[in-house]
């Protein structure tokens, strides 16, 4: 094991024990968590629920607009079911309007608004622990790949880099990451460290459940968008 | 080796065996008859049965015993496992009964009782052991039900024990022989990664194949089969593979992760070959069986029918298999030996008009610049005979090789057949599931992943 994979290691127990008692997190909770470990999350800031967004305004003025508010909630497992996200916010009388609009929502807990990040190729790195082989990781396409198609490979963890990178080629759509046709390549090197990382989290089998869903791909660099976790029931050995 | 008393016994005793094969434990008994070791029969009823002296019960037995085998019901089998402590060495348990029907609390105490008494257990729910070396045969099926294969180099090792009379009868149709075949059942104790670890180092096994339905431990499953994948041929075949993911799971990553499609995804990591279906496993371990594996994918395709050669490189291609060009110095030469109307290509089109002697000057010409040869003969004209088959083998001592035939039925096709697989040339009915034999000869599984293994 990597010395970084050992620190990771001991920052997830942290977080977990910081935590203790609770099944799952909320959205910026566990991109805090990832953002420790060295990906790249956008940057945001979480509205408690009955906090007024007012409270939060030389803090909002470091965010750069359009801005995205998102529903957060440990029960809510897709926010777009339940028109949980509004985008392309312009303005603060368009935030504040998003914000007190997604508080309604049930069983909200909050509102996590965040800089809406560039267009990128949007894929999913995810773990479960499998019944039959332990911890795993996922990669696939995101969108209509990952629904319509399952195009998607899963991968015993923990995952070394020449793992990580087995494990991208395996998709059908690989080509797309290489650049087809006129789009640029992806940072592929990005994406195999977000997998290494995420498939060292799992085999501590710690975790009972992450979806990285979507991350953002770029020429340089990737973007965890959206992120999920659930902390094992059982540990697994 | 730990479990030569279950693959090797000297000696055998079987709980609950009958005078008459209307029971499954006659069954047992007349296919123990041919054994070349010594076998006990135990039933309290009887004092000799089909001609040998039986016993009470196992306290009785002249000696302890390698294996023992048992036969009865389900509910005395935890009682005869207690029974066994320093009275053999190993168990097969055949009987049914257990956590396949519900039975669960009366499979554990089974475990339990086995682990106490140091017997080692294959089963419950299971066949057993075909092993024809020794002549060692467990299971409950007469031969005049169920030909078995003849001795040869493929261990065959399946969870189900009716799918392990499906594949001894398709391999022995195939021509393909065994070296052992173990039906594990419910395994309790033994599992299938036990028995490939026994596999790599059993020198009459060249090829395994493995029936699953499910495997208890994963992890310990991919190392042993990554273990023996890099000393033999394994081939897999997986079933279930419509099961989804949990529809109730917290993740979209829970949601996808399908038991199968985790499960394939798995082996491929670790370089470990999957059979699509059942027609090609039987395909593949034939072809597996007979000739060794070799790298590359530059194929050259013979063929005395221009649209067969078509059909076989259409699936080279589907296969990524490169049916390359031949170079031009052996196209020119190939055009000073054949008659005009030859189609020097690849396919390299021998028309209607071809004589045995035709193949064997192609092979000769074409040997150093590809990887593997398939050669099609349809045999419905007069200049194919019999004769082919000596004269591959002659052309094949040079040529070394992996090597395919396509032959569909008519005309010589039989005799050619059967002299071609009896020099261990694999032929198929159709160009390709001929391809598809030839893929695997070249398949290099893919290499190990290096992962923190």
């Amino acid at each position: 094991m990597t010395i970084q994979g050992a620190d990771n290691i001991l920052k997830l127990k942290d977080f977990i024990g910081r935590n203790r008692g609770r099944g799952a997190f909320l959205e910026h909770e566990v991109k805090g968590l990832l953002k420790e470990l060295g990906l790249s999350v956008p940057d945001g800031i979480f509205i408690g629920k009955g906090v007024q967004p007012s409270a939060f305004g030389p803090q909002f003025s470091a965010l750069s607009y359009p801005l995205v508010a998102k529903v957060s909630s440990s029960r809510i497992t897709s926010k777009s079911d339940v028109n949980g996200v509004k985008t392309g916010i312009r303005d603060e009388g368009e935030l504040r309007d998003a914000v007190s609009g997604l508080m309604e929502i049930e069983h909200a807990e909050g509102v996590l608004v965040e800089e809406m990040a560039p267009y990128g190729l949007e894929v999913i790195v995810g773990g479960v622990i499998d019944e039959q082989f332990g911890p795993i990781v996922m990669f696939g396409l995101g969108g209509v790949f990952v629904e319509l198609f399952k195009d998607v490979a899963f991968g015993l963890a923990p995952l070394n880099v020449d793992g990580a990178l087995w494990l991208i080629r395996q998709i059908k759509g690989y080509r797309l990451l290489e650049g087809y046709r006129a789009r640029q390549p992806v940072d592929i090197d990005a994406l195999i460290n977000i997998i290494v990382t995420v498939s060292g989290l799992m085999a501590t089998g710690l975790i009972g459940e992450i979806d990285l869903n979507p991350v953002a791909l770029y020429a340089r660099g990737a973007v965890v968008l959206d992120a999920k976790m659930t902390v094992a029931v059982h540990k697994v050995v | 080796m730990g479990l030569d008393c279950l693959f090797n016994p000297k000696s055998v005793a079987l709980i609950g065996a009958a005078h008459t094969e209307e029971k499954l434990g006659g069954v047992i008994l007349r296919n123990l008859l041919r054994f070349r070791g010594r076998v006990y029969p135990v039933n309290p009823k009887y004092r000799d049965l089909m001609g040998l002296k039986a016993y009470p019960s196992v306290g009785d037995l002249p000696e302890p015993v390698d294996l023992a085998i048992i036969m009865r019901p389900a509910s005395e089998v935890p009682g005869i496992v207690s029974d066994l402590r320093n009275r053999a060495r190993c168990a097969i348990i055949e009987s049914s009964g257990f956590a396949e029907i519900g039975e669960v609390g009366l499979q554990a105490e089974v475990k339990r009782i086995g682990e106490e008494t140091g017997v080692r257990i294959l089963g419950p729910n299971c066949m057993g052991i075909y092993n024809p070396y020794k002549r060692l045969d467990t299971f409950f099926l007469p031969y005049e039900r169920l030909k078995r294969p003849w001795k040869g180099n493929v261990a065959v090792v399946s969870q189900s024990g009716a799918i392990m009379s499906c594949l001894l009868g398709a391999l022995r149709t195939s021509n393909t022989g065994v070296s052992t075949a173990v039906g594990y059942g419910n395994a309790i104790d033994i599992d299938e990664a036990e028995v490939y670890e026994y596999l790599a180092d059993d020198k009459k096994t060249g090829v395994v194949i493995s029936y699953i339905e499910s495997v208890c431990d994963g992890r310990r499953f991919i190392e042993k089969a990554g273990v023996l994948s890099e000393k033999k041929s394994l081939i897999v075949l997986k079933a279930g593979k419509g099961q989804s993911g949990q529809a109730a799971a917290f993740s979209h990553t829970g949601r996808l992760a399908g038991r199968y499609e985790v499960f394939h995804s798995i082996l491929k990591q670790f370089g470990i070959r999957e059979a699509g279906d059942f027609d090609d496993l039987i395909d593949a371990t034939r072809a597996l069986s007979y000739q060794r594996p070799s790298r590359g994918n530059r194929v050259c395709i013979i063929t005395n029918g221009g649209g067969s050669g078509v059909l076989a490189s259409d699936e080279c291609t589907a296969q990524n298999l490169e049916v390359t060009r031949i170079p031009h110095d052996r196209a020119e030469r190939l055009r000073q030996i054949f008659p005009h109307f030859y189609g020097i290509n690849n396919p390299l089109d021998l028309t209607a008009q071809v004589r045995d002697e035709d193949y064997i000057l192609a092979l000769d010409g074409l040997k150093d610049d590809y990887d593997g040869f398939l050669l099609i003969a349809l045999p419905n004209v007069p200049g194919i005979t019999e004769r082919l088959a000596e004269m591959v083998r002659a052309a094949m001592v040079k040529i070394n090789k992996p090597l395919v035939f396509y032959i569909p039925s008519g005309g010589v096709a039989r005799r050619l057949i059967a002299g071609l697989e009896r020099i261990r040339i694999p032929v198929y009915p159709s160009p390709e599931r001929a391809v598809r034999g030839l893929r695997v000869l070249l398949d290099n599984p893919t290499v190990k992943q290096s992962n923190s293994y």
